[in-house]
């Protein structure tokens, strides 16, 4: 058998171990379901907050104080002008009252009504119309203001505004829009970001189960401690993507119960490769974020010798990838800046901020040319993790430091 | 390169820090024999084996494992069994076997048939479902040892293996250690327990601080201390000193002395000729143990 094949079958027999023993447990089940409880969480508090709005917006009320013949129009104007509200961000309903004798102390009135919570009221003559608004009516306020207009234009052609019948029909614009653009290159950093926060981070203490239970000298002395690393790399990064599967999957068929408009609002994510394109450039950048921040983590874990220690650096392994974020985010607000060129070569944050490249920019030859530099670099720190492991842990380097060389 | 010796090294040497942990051994280990390499705790036998494993580089030396100069070429074709011993807790007793062979490259189905049958053999085939974690240590160190095997090595290193184990246990793992050598297999084995060794090894070479001290049959290593005789005359009063050699020692109504290169012979024939006559007459050849204690001791002596 050749080395390389060689390598490949002892690095499948470290990963398929690894994660059979991280998905074939039962605490699994809760990583897996993690998200769940977020979204529990998340759903009883948009639920309890909705329902004290509802309460609350129950009652409010917009009054206008108008005769009941401009009733009718200001009824008719309200009717059309509401159509363009999305539901939850309609104005209160409309209550009109006939004027009395003094319909400035009726307006005054109107706010003390035990029947509903009035947030603005009209009277007065359409053209200069007074309007008092209370607390958070200003918006009200510019409403019965639009009201008046249609009613007095209805009033002034003869009772009714002219009809208008429109042919509506749906357009798909070819070419991706910039807004979308934008908003595609922060999402697919931030969605990188977020799957390998959340991930990335386990394998930090994968290398202390060999170390605590001395597998490690079974492992060691069977396969090289490169095939050990990557394969516990693979192995963990199938979890990952066992994760990332399942919820995919789920989210998946949520969306497709969601109504139209949410629908209508992914589809406006228009990234400058095209959408499948995209969709594997995210996979191969997400992969790459994962396997790049994983061998260091892995490196730095394994060198650890308690839980304990391991625990410390949970701590500094996020702030490094918040900071590979933060400086992808500076570098995609200023497109072709010195900042940006950093994040895009600097191996750390290059699968990041080429995510954010692939949604801008439609060429596609810098990824293949980002993906080689990224896999050169997973292997660059798996070699490196690998010697140093050998040597500090295996003790096989007895060489001295050089710090220490002289005066041996 | 011939197939004449499964192991080689010359010169190896090792440093932790400053201290020399091995100081330029050298073996040969015959192809399908049983080798063992004896020494005191401490001695360099570990970092030794590991050497000729390839798991740490030496610093000065050559080797050569199997006809490889780089023993991970050969480690296919290696079963070993580290001094530390070591299994994932939560792993069955077979899927460990399963997967210690999956490392060298033995594909699951026949591991899975393997594992069943080795576990059945070495009386452990209703464990072959238990996690390692629910085993004696005992147990668990024989299903290492089985995983060691389970791809049929040309070479089995075994680190101390009778360690820990109970005497029926040692038995089974001296059977299974001549079961491999009968298969073909060449075994190659640390010890520090004598026992072990006399009755096993076709060779064996003795390290004591960093070195190796001896090399050769346990024959050969008994043979480096000379037999002692125990001598009862039937008349005490008619022994006299010079009939004796100058280094005879009275112990009681015995007398004892080292064998004389001439042989017993010209002694008996005085002795009998002053009429001290012969009542109990033993030649004592040194155990091994008495050899690796002088041998070692020397060593001792000379640091």
């Amino acid at each position: 058998m050749s080395q390389t094949r060689r390598l490949i079958r002892q690095t499948m027999t470290i990963a398929r171990r690894d994660f059979i023993a991280t998905v074939f447990t039962p605490i699994f089940l809760l990583f897996l379901f993690a998200p769940l409880i977020m979204v529990a969480f998340s759903t009883i508090g948009a639920l309890g907050a909705a329902q004290a709005a509802d309460h609350g917006s129950d009652r409010v009320r917009i009054v206008a104080i108008v005769s009941d013949a401009t009733a009718t129009a200001f009824a008719a104007a309200d009717r059309q002008s509401r159509t363009i509200f999305r539901r939850d961000e309609e104005p209160p309903e409309l209550v009109t009252l006939p004027p009395a004798r003094d319909p400035a102390a009726q307006a005054r009135a109107a706010f003390e009504s035990p029947d509903y919570d009035a947030t603005a009221v009209l009277y007065g003559p359409l053209d200069r119309p007074t309007i008092l608004y209370g607390a958070r009516g200003q918006r009200a306020a510019d409403y019965l203001t639009v009201l008046a207009t249609g009613a007095l234009s209805a009033e002034r052609l003869g009772g009714e505004l002219p009809k208008v019948t429109p042919r509506k029909l749906a357009f798909s614009r070819q070419r991706a829009t910039l807004g979308g653009q934008n908003q595609t290159a922060s999402l697919a950093v931030f969605g990188v970001f977020f799957l390998t926060l959340f991930l990335a981070g386990q394998v930090v203490g994968t290398m202390a189960e060999e170390r605590s239970n001395k597998v490690i000298e079974v492992l060691a002395a069977a396969v090289p401690l490169e095939a050990v690393f990557l394969g516990k790399l693979l192995g963990m990064f199938g979890v990952a993507v066992l994760f990332i599967g399942f919820w995919g999957t789920v989210l998946g068929q949520v969306a497709s119960l969601l109504p139209p408009a949410f629908a209508g609002m992914v589809g406006e994510l228009s990234p400058a490769v095209g959408l499948p394109m995209f969709v594997m450039l995210f996979v191969a950048y997400f992969t790459m974020a994962y396997l790049l921040l994983g061998s260091v983590f892995l490196t730095i874990g394994a060198q650890a010798s308690t839980m304990r220690e391991i625990q410390m650096l949970s701590l500094p392994i996020t702030i490094i990838q918040v900071g590979m974020f933060t400086l992808t985010l500076s570098g995609l607000s200023q497109p072709g800046s010195w900042l940006a060129l950093v994040a895009e070569v600097f191996p750390l944050s290059s699968p990041f901020a080429m995510a954010g490249v692939a949604a801008a920019s439609d060429a596609l030859w810098p990824h293949a040319v980002a993906l080689a530099w990224q896999a050169l670099w997973v292997a660059l720190f798996v070699t490196l993790g690998a010697r140093l492991f050998r040597r500090g842990v295996l003790q096989s380097g007895s060489t001295r430091p050089f710090w220490r060389r002289k005066g041996a | 390169m011939d197939n004449q010796w499964a192991v080689t090294a010359s010169g190896l040497a090792k440093r932790f820090g400053d201290r020399r942990v091995v100081d330029g051994v050298d073996i040969a280990v015959p192809t399908g024999a049983v080798y063992g390499v004896l020494g005191p705790n401490g001695a360099g036998k570990t970092t030794t084996l590991r050497m000729l494993l390839g798991i740490i580089e030496p610093d000065e030396g050559q080797r050569s494992l199997l006809g490889h100069a780089h023993p991970r070429d050969a480690s296919d074709l290696v079963g070993y069994l580290p001094e530390e011993r070591g299994l994932y807790p939560a792993m069955k007793a077979r899927d460990a076997i399963v997967f210690m062979g999956a490392l060298r490259g033995l594909d699951r189905a026949t591991g899975r048939v393997r594992a069943d049958e080795l576990l059945e053999q070495a009386g452990l085939g209703h464990a072959a479902d238990s996690k390692i974690r629910k085993l004696s240590k005992g147990m668990a160190q024989l299903v290492q040892l089985l995983g060691s095997v389970v791809h049929r090595p040309k070479l089995l290193v075994l680190d101390e293996p009778f360690s820990g184990l109970d005497p029926v246990n040692q038995e089974r793992l001296e059977a299974l250690i001549l079961g491999e050598r009968d298969r073909g297999a060449t075994i190659l084995f640390s010890t520090h327990v004598m026992a072990h060794a006399e009755r096993l090894c076709d060779r064996l070479a003795i390290i004591a601080g960093g070195r190796r001290r001896f090399e050769g049959t346990v024959h050969d290593a008994r043979g480096t201390l000379t037999a002692q005789v125990r001598y009862r005359p039937r008349d005490p009063e008619r022994v006299l000193p010079e009939l004796l050699p100058a280094d005879a020692v009275r112990e009681g109504a015995d007398w004892r002395f080292p064998m004389p290169e001439q042989g017993i012979e010209p002694i008996l024939g005085r002795l009998l000729t002053a009429g001290a006559g012969i009542l109990n007459l033993s030649i004592e050849r040194p155990s091994l143990h008495e050899a690796f204690v002088r041998i070692v001791g020397e060593q001792e002596m000379a640091a």
